[in-house]
């Protein structure tokens, strides 16, 4: 915004110079040839203004068909803000291009050369891990970053990476949930939680053990009562959450999908006991949970925690921000967790855009820089609009492991509200 | 059958694949033609051609294993990902070279396969179908389970590219063609076990089981070896996948990916090996354009939101092969096949 500000005054000053030089007669008559050579001379450089292509890897015919309008949107609505309100000055733009893998591996590694050929990027804004599974070992020899919106992998925790998430991991995350969780209930003993997981995907497995270590090394925090697997998209959990309720469970940790959510919770009603709060992260939140069971009032006293803005309608930084991209930048989106992680891809990647470009110039910015700017420039919050909470990587992994804060929503007398933010995360050694 | 004037007056010639000069320029003008593709179309065809020949590798050995000798099989995902563990594997951890690495990977799953193979020796139809999902799931309970440090758990495996005199095999085009020389080897192959005396006993155990024993057919033996060829593909085209993505993990060798690979013998043509190939690529040059088409479709026509068009396009593919199962069972190749007799017996319908 500042930038904005500054840019925009600096051409008023300009405008002001130039009006009062056309006042004089004198300089009309003898310098009007050599005034017409500067304008042409500056609609040239305005033109020359080198443009730079992102790639986006979409899924608009995969599994998450219903949330990629928002989250390439909103991507597409930070860099049209970029471009006009800070890229014109720099003399930059960033276009990007949108390609459908299908959130499918082997889709995604036979588009590639393709993407590489036809743009040469200099970022690609992922979804997960197909891209991370078909593009981790090229893109050290492409010499391309590929920026994602999700939370970090135990897997993925590894110097050198050119796959960089926007938020520390999942169990960075949620372990900061407990913590505050446990100070805002008052209590010294360790909250018992239940996992539900599943197998099917190595993601969901690395997250529970992520958990699992954290309550190994803090078990004045946390005690994992049990570890549940499920089939993919189960419709009923009652004996399962049966279990865990038998042994004490007081929060039901579901990092899984929407079906797993919503499995748990008709569980819990069934067995009355819906003061067991839920905890999800951010694709499988409140709102979509919400959405799939029926009724958003149905999630009541549950919560969701991620490192990004909740999506609510209180009025936020992030809120604003997203308000003008719908305004003035004409993005049909809508104000959704999926939104939240398109424009942070985004804003990681102007940002980083423009510490290379005030370094070296508009000319010749090369992938490798870009991601060399990411991992060496800490983000302030103010940078994100509130988008992210401030993000700094280290040496030793491609997300943040220091300073990290969450925010955490829940549903209270049927408002999604957001009741955490900036909570800090503590240290989990790697499992 | 052949055209007017072509008669075997040999076996050898009876059993030979190319039998007209015509044929033999039209396969050498094809080959030709697939080594020159990286020359002549850009990368991404490339790349596409690329996962098509992995994808075709798996296929055939499934068209071994079902198409020929009649064993159903949901588990060739999980026999791909066994080789392509293996290979990455022995890459890996014993730093043997991908000529090695590769065939090693094919054998280990070959043996993974046979030993679904000799449960297929006491069931069938049905119950065979149930046995090779219990494949699947081993397979992906097998790598999430056991210590992280063998097969690499959660985490997948990496491994570095091929390399061959020194030569790394790491770009599109090098890729490219070491997957077009396997797969020309394995095809050759396929070709060879069809026509083999092996072949003729898949063919026999197929269609009547009870009947070829009594011929004097070792159907025991037919059905492990079926399931062991069958899986030995498999292994090879998860090598080939494994150093042509050179990470590896399960959620790469998923049950869907076993159903898509019956979808495309059963497009092709049951028994066909040429139909195999066929069915491998019109269903992926299919999944490439719905690919391209899903951006575009959102972007005119705003009222569609992305869980329509991902609805819209599984029920096309869905509908394609249930239309296959419906009114072409016997795919692509017998229609083919009709198309070509009638021309041959024109003016004439028999």
């Amino acid at each position: 915004m500042l930038d904005s500000v500054i840019h925009k005054e600096i051409s008023m000053k300009s405008s002001k110079k130039i009006l009062s030089m056309f006042r004089s007669e004198s300089f009309r008559t003898r310098h009007g040839v050599a005034l017409g050579a500067l304008v042409l001379v500056g609609a040239v450089q305005a033109q020359a203004q080198t443009t730079y292509n992102v790639a986006g890897i979409a899924d608009f015919t995969g599994p998450y068909a219903d949330v990629m309008k928002d989250i390439a949107g909103c991507r597409k609505g930070v860099l049209d803000w970029w471009n006009q309100e800070v890229g014109a000055s720099l003399g930059v733009a960033l276009k990007i291009k949108e390609y459908d893998s299908r959130y499918d591996v082997a889709q995604i590694a036979s588009l590639w050369p393709g993407v590489k050929s036809e743009l040469n990027p200099v970022a690609v804004l992922g979804l997960g891990g197909p891209d991370t599974a078909a593009l981790q070992q090229r893109l050290p020899s492409d010499k391309i970053p590929l920026i994602l919106a999700t939370a970090g992998y135990g897997f993925g925790w590894k110097p050198d990476s050119w796959v960089i998430n926007a938020r520390p991991t999942y169990p960075h995350e949620v372990a900061a949930f407990y913590q505050w969780l446990q100070k805002k209930q008052g209590g010294k003993a360790p909250l018992k939680i239940g996992i539900i997981s599943s197998e099917v995907s190595p993601a969901y497995v690395d997250i529970h053990k992520g958990t699992e270590k954290f309550a190994k090394e803090n078990p004045s925090v946390v005690e994992v009562v049990e570890t549940i697997y499920t089939e993919a998209q189960p419709t009923d959990l009652m004996q399962q959450v049966n279990r865990l309720v038998r042994k004490g469970a007081t929060v039901i940790q579901v990092f899984n999908n929407t079906a797993s959510v919503v499995a748990t919770r008709r569980a819990l009603q069934s067995l009355g006991k819906t003061n067991i709060p839920i905890v999800m992260s951010a694709h499988n939140g409140l709102l979509s949970s919400g959405k799939a069971i029926g009724d958003l009032n149905q999630m009541e006293g549950s919560y969701e925690v991620y490192g990004m803005a909740i999506p609510t309608e209180e009025k936020t930084s992030a809120r604003a921000f997203f308000d003008k991209l719908r305004s003035t930048y004409k993005a049909d989106v809508s104000y959704t967790t999926p939104c939240m992680m398109g424009m942070s891809m985004g804003l990681i990647t102007v940002r980083a855009m423009e510490q290379v470009v005030k370094v070296k110039g508009p000319k010749g910015v090369t992938g490798e820089e870009l991601r060399a700017a990411i991992l060496s420039n800490p983000l302030k919050v103010e940078q994100t609009f509130g988008v992210l909470p401030a993000v700094q990587y280290t040496k030793d992994a491609p997300f943040p492991t220091v300073n990290i804060s969450v925010n955490i929503g829940t549903v209270e007398k049927g408002v999604y509200k957001i009741v955490g933010q900036g909570i800090p995360a503590p240290a989990i050694s790697k499992w | 059958m052949d055209p007017a004037g072509v008669f075997a007056t040999s076996f050898a010639k009876d059993q030979a694949l190319i039998r007209t000069r015509k044929q033999a320029l039209s396969l050498l003008l094809f080959v030709g033609l697939m080594f020159a593709l990286p020359m002549l179309a850009n990368a991404r065809a490339v790349a596409v051609m690329t996962s098509m020949l992995i994808t075709g590798v798996v296929v055939l050995g499934l068209q071994i294993n079902t198409g020929l000798a009649g064993q159903v099989n949901l588990g060739q995902a999980a026999f791909m990902g066994v080789g392509a563990y293996s290979t990455a594997l022995l890459a890996t951890k014993l730093s043997l070279p991908f000529w090695v690495a590769l065939p090693l990977g094919g054998v280990a799953a070959a043996i993974f396969g046979l030993v679904f193979g000799l449960a297929a020796v006491r069931i069938k139809g049905f119950y065979l179908a149930l046995t090779t999902i219990a494949a699947q799931i081993l397979f992906h309970f097998l790598v999430l389970n056991l210590p992280s440090n063998w097969l690499g758990g959660a985490n997948g495996l990496t491994l570095e590219p091929a390399r061959l005199f020194g030569y790394v095999l790491d770009s599109d085009r090098s890729i490219y063609y070491l997957c077009l020389v396997v797969a020309c080897v394995m095809i050759a192959g396929a070709y060879g076990v069809a026509r083999s005396r092996h072949g003729r006993a898949f063919f026999a155990v197929r269609d009547d089981d009870v009947a070829s024993g009594m011929m004097g057919i070792d159907v025991v033996r037919t059905k492990a070896m079926a399931f062991l060829l069958g899986a030995f593909y498999a292994g090879i085209g998860g090598g080939l996948w494994a150093y042509y993505v050179r990470f590896v993990a399960i959620d790469q060798f998923t049950l869907i990916h076993s159903i898509w690979f019956i979808a495309m013998i059963i497009v092709g043509g049951m028994g066909s090996i040429t139909g195999a190939l066929i069915g491998v690529f019109l269903i992926r040059l299919s999944q490439e354009t719905i690919s391209s088409m899903g951006p575009k479709l959102i972007e005119h026509f705003s009222f569609l939101t992305g869980d329509v068009v991902f609805a819209a396009m599984n029920i096309f593919l869905g509908g394609v092969i249930s239309g296959f199962l419906i009114f072409e069972p016997r795919g692509l190749m017998h229609r083919w096949t009709i198309l070509k007799r009638s021309y041959r017996l024109w003016p004439y319908s028999y």
